[in-house]
């Protein structure tokens, strides 16, 4: 079995039982990344020294019989945007690649490392996380493991693919409309949008800062719940990381369902997806005996208006280059970012005011349920190079753009979500939402585990990886 | 909000911020500036109480 198909839990027992070492268990995923990645384009960097210099850290750690952390040894990849000491931290970008090297690591990267896991490289992703399937001009397209021919979604596509393929069994992704998401359910494998704020984004470069969150994916719920512990938790170098104390999920995994309200979304999360998509949602909610119904008020407004904060602080972000080198930026984000530019600051005011009204929408919703269920994209991974528009449900939409349509009202608003991956959901993989009030991760957790254990959701090794 | 911004608007709207864009590629960005202004259309008639603040909260 390969490093990368063995789960995190597994490899850092044997780490910590000296069944193995991580320096092992990283020379083993070093080599099934050299072996995949030329087919795959997950990794833009391969932090190979770092990698056996880390592992090295760990092994002795364990024959000083010191605890060497609850991930000892556990290979993971970073997105491109988590500054990583040493490396030049690209984001996607041709310009950024000419940045001096990042003098140290992402808050996030340096808690996995507390936690003894390894980073082995950097993960491509769509240029400043503007896109939704990695389909990057600078590195290339990232390949979906499941099928090549097919984006891995995005930004977060590396992250994703890699998990897929088994390369890796943890990656950190970003998440500002659904980049951890739309991957997660177009590669097969759980991610994990925690709540706004709960994980530190210090040394991440930000896209819209408003809406940005950082989060996990892994090919187990355990897997995840692990990683998410070792994230969690306050920073006050991030102004917008919150005070609240970590609360562990991993605890919480083998308590159950039985006490929690779950319902299906319908309404705007019940349309404008091929069928597929909404019985992959309808399955979940049958095997959590969800019977109920609930809408979520305004979610094609909240759509709307996250669409306005993110082209409006994306564009600002970037407006000096925009203005003295457009040339360098990927054609596929330069004119959006642009088109942002031009948004008048009366729309961006009216849609943060609109934001903070759906909060109490969303904080009423959640009044008389713990769990929603919605699909997290209406349709499998498109072929690379799709054409622009598609038809859904007799409607022409934008092939990429329509991607996020059920994942961003709920990122605008800033709730825990977590994307599973429905098992047996035909030829291409496919993701549901499930969705928590703010800082409820837990009860995503239990949900996850209980379809995990009941065969519901699963995400096995994919098979076309190269 | 409710006609398409032409090319003619963009090029004038980015000269006002000093954004250069390339004539070829003016029809894209004023595409792109509609379908912005259109899902902006959405939110922006949409009547809010005057208390609701805008959801950044600044801390000093």
């Amino acid at each position: 079995m390969s490093t990368g198909a063995r789960g995190a839990v597994e490899i850092a027992d044997a780490v910590r039982a000296r069944r193995t070492s991580a320096r092992e268990v990283a020379t083993a995923a070093l080599a099934e990344i050299e072996a995949h990645n030329g087919a795959l384009n997950c990794f833009t960097r391969v932090t190979r020294e770092r990698a056996h210099e880390d592992a090295a850290r760990v092994d002795r750690l364990v024959a000083e019989g010191r605890d060497p952390g609850p991930l000892a040894g556990v290979p993971f990849g970073a997105k491109n945007l988590f500054d990583v000491a040493g490396v030049t931290t690209l984001a996607g970008s041709r310009i950024n690649a000419e940045r001096p090297p990042a003098q140290r690591d992402a808050a996030a990267v340096a808690a996995l490392r507390r936690a003894g896991a390894v980073l082995v490289g950097c993960q491509n992703m769509d240029e400043y996380a503007y896109g939704f399937t990695t389909e990057n001009t600078h590195y290339g397209p990232t390949r979906n493991p499941h099928d090549r021919g097919r984006v891995a979604g995005g930004s977060s596509g590396g992250s994703a693919a890699a998990v897929a393929a088994g390369l890796v069994p943890l990656s950190l992704g970003s998440d500002t409309n659904g980049s951890i998401r739309v991957p997660a359910a177009l590669c097969g494998v759980f991610g994990l949008k925690p709540t706004y704020g709960r994980v530190s984004r210090t040394g991440v470069a930000l896209f819209a800062a408003s809406l940005d969150h950082v989060g996990p994916f892994a090919r187990s719920v355990r897997d995840l719940a692990l990683t998410f512990d070792a994230l969690q938790g306050p920073d006050p170098t991030d102004p917008a990381c919150a005070e609240r104390p970590a609360e562990p999920c991993t605890r919480e995994l083998d308590r159950g369902v039985d006490d929690l309200r779950i319902a299906v979304a319908d309404g705007y999360f019940a349309r404008l997806a091929e069928p597929a998509a909404l019985v992959a949602a309808e399955r979940v909610g049958r095997a959590l005996k969800a019977t109920r119904r609930v809408a979520i008020p305004e979610a094609l407004r909240a759509r709307a208006a996250a669409m306005v904060i993110t082209a409006s602080e994306g564009a600002q972000l970037h407006l000096d280059d925009l203005k003295r080198r457009p040339g360098d930026f990927d054609p596929l984000t330069r004119d959006r970012f642009r088109s942002g530019a031009l948004l008048p600051a009366s729309l961006y005011v009216h849609a943060q005011r609109f934001r903070a009204w759906f909060r109490e929408r969303v904080r009423e919703v959640f009044r008389d349920v713990d769990v929603i269920l919605m699909p997290t994209t209406p349709y499998g991974a498109p072929p690379i190079g799709a054409p622009r528009a598609t038809m859904v449900a007799g409607i022409e939409v934008l092939t990429r753009g329509h991607l996020g349509v059920f994942t961003s009202p709920l990122s605008f608003v800033g709730v825990p979500v977590m994307s599973v991956p429905v098992a047996d959901a035909g030829p291409l993989p496919l993701g549901v939402q499930l969705v928590a009030a703010p800082f409820m991760e837990a009860r995503l957790f239990r949900v996850a585990a209980r379809l995990e254990a009941d065969g519901i959701v699963a995400a096995p090794v994919a098979s076309a990886r190269g | 909000m409710s006609e398409p911004v032409t090319a003619a608007e963009v090029q004038r709207l980015a000269e006002i911020i000093g954004l250069p864009i390339e004539a070829e590629v003016l029809a894209t960005v004023a595409e792109q500036l509609t379908a912005l202004l259109a899902a902006a259309r959405l939110f922006a008639d949409f009547s809010l109480p005057e208390d609701v603040a805008p959801a950044p909260v600044y801390h000093p």
